[in-house]
């Protein structure tokens, strides 16, 4: 691991460790309704100031805390257009599926490429380090799967144009 | 029938609706005032440097920092400042330089740590900088202090 | 399997079956480019008619496939189509080679059907380059095959070489991105000293290259992307020219089979990793402990 992914990654963790200190909170605009404050953005005292985590311009994390939920958002690394494709691929392929990851958001905040939102019911419901644990192993992994995919396919396509070429060289 | 009236946002005429400045105290400082302070603060942090007191700048930009609306030039300047001061100090030195901050100003370094990280084009340069720092303060000042940063509204 | 086959499966396997037991049969199919094939008895169960559409026919009649199938095909050829197909060969299974060799040798150059009139305009284009060689100078001329409905093969013969261009449209922006990695790859591929005698391969995007910039029907958007292999005498001696042109036929389409099972791949590889997260996950979860509750006089509780 390079010595700046890990007190990015450190920080990150502490950060949202100070985040996750939700409780249950009734919206104050419209009665009888329980909404995530951060998303509604209807009362702002309920809404903490937003953090911003970043290890380089294209590597960033935005935590924006409130009240009874937190949105997390990450900003991916991606150096040239195969990285961006493929980093597009992989987080609508795992947004498609954020019903199974409960704490996932749908759609990211503009800017940022994957987007979480972490509710007091899910740090009621579920261990709240395994969470911070769960976010910190998604970033140090998805870097990783990006780069293999993208060396993955640079092979594949050196073994197809050397086979084809050798079919027809004399 | 006409219904642009159902687009009006309502609660802006509401006498009860939460103002920003009710969030916190505001500055009682003139803002042309807090710009002169910055100022004098470069200039004071540059000499303490030189005398090599980090300490000593830390703690003269971290207190009275500028706060609230309409001073952004002198947030402006008191980041650059607190940032050479960062850069200038060797890593294994940091701790001992975090433990003699008063508590106010380890949240108000929190702060400006966040704020410096948020500045789209300085990450490049200061970011292995700031996280080494923000890893170090956290280790002293737990995440109490990150807390603090995310709760009060006074923002650098 | 990387490299694809140039015959048709289909017709080779019916055609296998049918020389051993001849029953009646209709099939329609199709092979790459949109090629419709039709295979009936219409008179009786010896007598196959194989139909084949191609949607540049007329281009390929104009260089010269009538010819080259006439060769290939002698008296199997009709001298009239299936009506809505472009030509039709006659096989009597009764007078298929017997001899087990000659049979699937038989079988085969059936199978070789698409790809024997897609050669027309190839063949003509070596012995365009041999005229040219001898004469010294000028060059062929340029032959358009639209053998897709946005994308065509352009062959032009010189004195010294014969330039095949293909043009492909990328569908979608990862096929586009794909297709440059894959490109790129065959640009660099020949720097191999195990393949440098292989044709040249140059390759530009929306650009279209000298020889065919002329014409006026290129659409030159983003999404298009212009391949040019530079065959030399050596390619296409008579021993390498049937090899080459079996191969360079099929270019566009080994090139889309191979971005289509790359992105097969990813998504595999992204199926598999999204796995992993979710186990991850799911340790966050806590277990709930489901402990049967009983009332005091031993009846369990149940919700309605």
């Amino acid at each position: 691991m390079s010595n700046v992914l890990r007190p990015y990654l450190a920080a990150v963790r502490s950060t949202l460790t100070a985040a996750l200190t939700l409780e249950n909170f009734s919206s104050q605009v419209v009665e009888r309704h329980n909404k995530p404050e951060v998303e509604a953005g209807g009362s702002k005292e309920v809404l903490l100031n937003p953090l911003i985590i970043s290890r380089n311009e294209n590597e960033r994390v935005l935590i924006e805390p409130s009240i009874n939920s937190i949105r997390l958002s990450i900003k991916i690394k991606q150096a040239d257009e195969i990285e961006r494709i493929l980093c597009h691929k992989f987080t609508r392929f795992m947004m498609q599926r954020a019903e199974s990851f409960i704490v996932l958001r749908r759609k990211p905040v503009p800017g940022y490429d994957i987007s979480f939102l972490i509710t007091n019911t899910h740090s009621e419901t579920m261990l709240k380090h395994k969470i911070v644990d769960f976010i910190i192993q998604f970033m140090e992994e998805v870097d990783r799967e990006i780069s293999e995919m993208k060396l993955s396919l640079n092979a594949r396509a050196r073994i197809v144009a050397e086979s084809y070429l050798t079919a027809i060289s004399t | 029938m006409d219904v642009a009236f159902r687009k009006i946002d309502i609660d802006v005429y509401d006498e009860d609706a939460l103002q920003d400045s009710e969030l916190y105290e505001a500055d009682s400082r003139d803002p042309a005032q807090v710009l002169g302070d910055a100022r004098a603060r470069q200039a004071s942090v540059r000499s303490l440097l030189a005398k090599n007191d980090i300490a000593g700048a830390l703690t003269a930009i971290l207190e009275n920092a500028p706060y609230g609306p309409n001073v952004e030039d002198a947030k402006t300047m008191s980041l650059q400042s607190l940032l050479t001061v960062l850069n200038s100090t060797k890593s294994t030195e940091i701790p001992a330089v975090i433990k003699s901050l008063s508590m106010d100003s380890q949240d108000t370094l929190m702060k400006y740590l966040y704020k410096g990280m948020a500045m789209s084009g300085w990450a490049d340069s200061n970011a292995s900088v700031l996280l080494s720092w923000h890893e170090k303060l956290t280790e002293i000042a737990g995440t109490g202090c990150i807390v603090r940063t995310m709760t009060d509204r006074r923002t650098v | 399997m990387i490299l694809l086959e140039p015959h048709n499966v289909i017709i080779q396997t019916t055609l296998g079956e049918k020389i051993i037991k001849p029953s009646s049969l209709d099939v329609a199919f199709v092979d790459y480019d949109g090629v419709r094939f039709h295979l009936s008895t219409p008179e009786r169960k010896t007598l196959l008619l194989l139909s084949m559409h191609i949607r540049c026919w007329d281009e390929l009649v104009r260089y010269g496939a009538m010819e080259v199938l006439q060769r290939e095909y002698g008296v199997l050829l009709q001298p009239q189509a299936e009506p809505e197909y472009n030509v039709s060969l006659a096989i009597d299974l009764e007078q298929a080679p017997t001899s087990l060799e000659d049979r699937d040798a038989f079988i085969l150059s059936i199978a070789l059907f698409k790809r024997n009139a897609l050669a027309a305009p190839f063949e003509s284009a070596f012995k365009n380059q041999k005229q040219l060689e001898a004469a010294g100078t000028g060059q062929g001329e340029l032959m358009q095959i639209h053998y897709r409905d946005e994308e065509a093969i352009y062959i032009q013969a010189s004195p010294d070489r014969v330039t095949v261009i293909f043009s492909t449209v990328f569908s979608d922006e990862t096929d586009r991105i794909y297709g440059k990695v894959f490109l790129q790859e065959f640009v660099d591929a020949r720097r191999q000293p195990a393949i440098q005698n292989a044709p040249q391969v140059l390759y530009s995007n929306r650009e279209p290259p000298l020889e065919i910039r002329h014409l006026s029907n290129l659409r030159n958007t983003e999404d298009t992307g212009y391949v040019t292999f530079v065959l030399f005498p050596q390619h296409f001696t008579p021993v390498n020219a049937a090899a080459t042109i079996s191969h360079v036929q099929l270019f566009r389409d080994y090139l889309h089979y191979h971005i289509k099972c790359s992105k097969a791949y990813m998504h595999s590889r992204m199926r598999f990793r999204v796995a992993e997260f979710q186990k991850v996950l799911n340790r966050a979860k806590q277990e709930v402990t489901v402990t049967e509750r009983k009332t005091v006089t031993g009846r369990t509780m149940s919700t309605r």
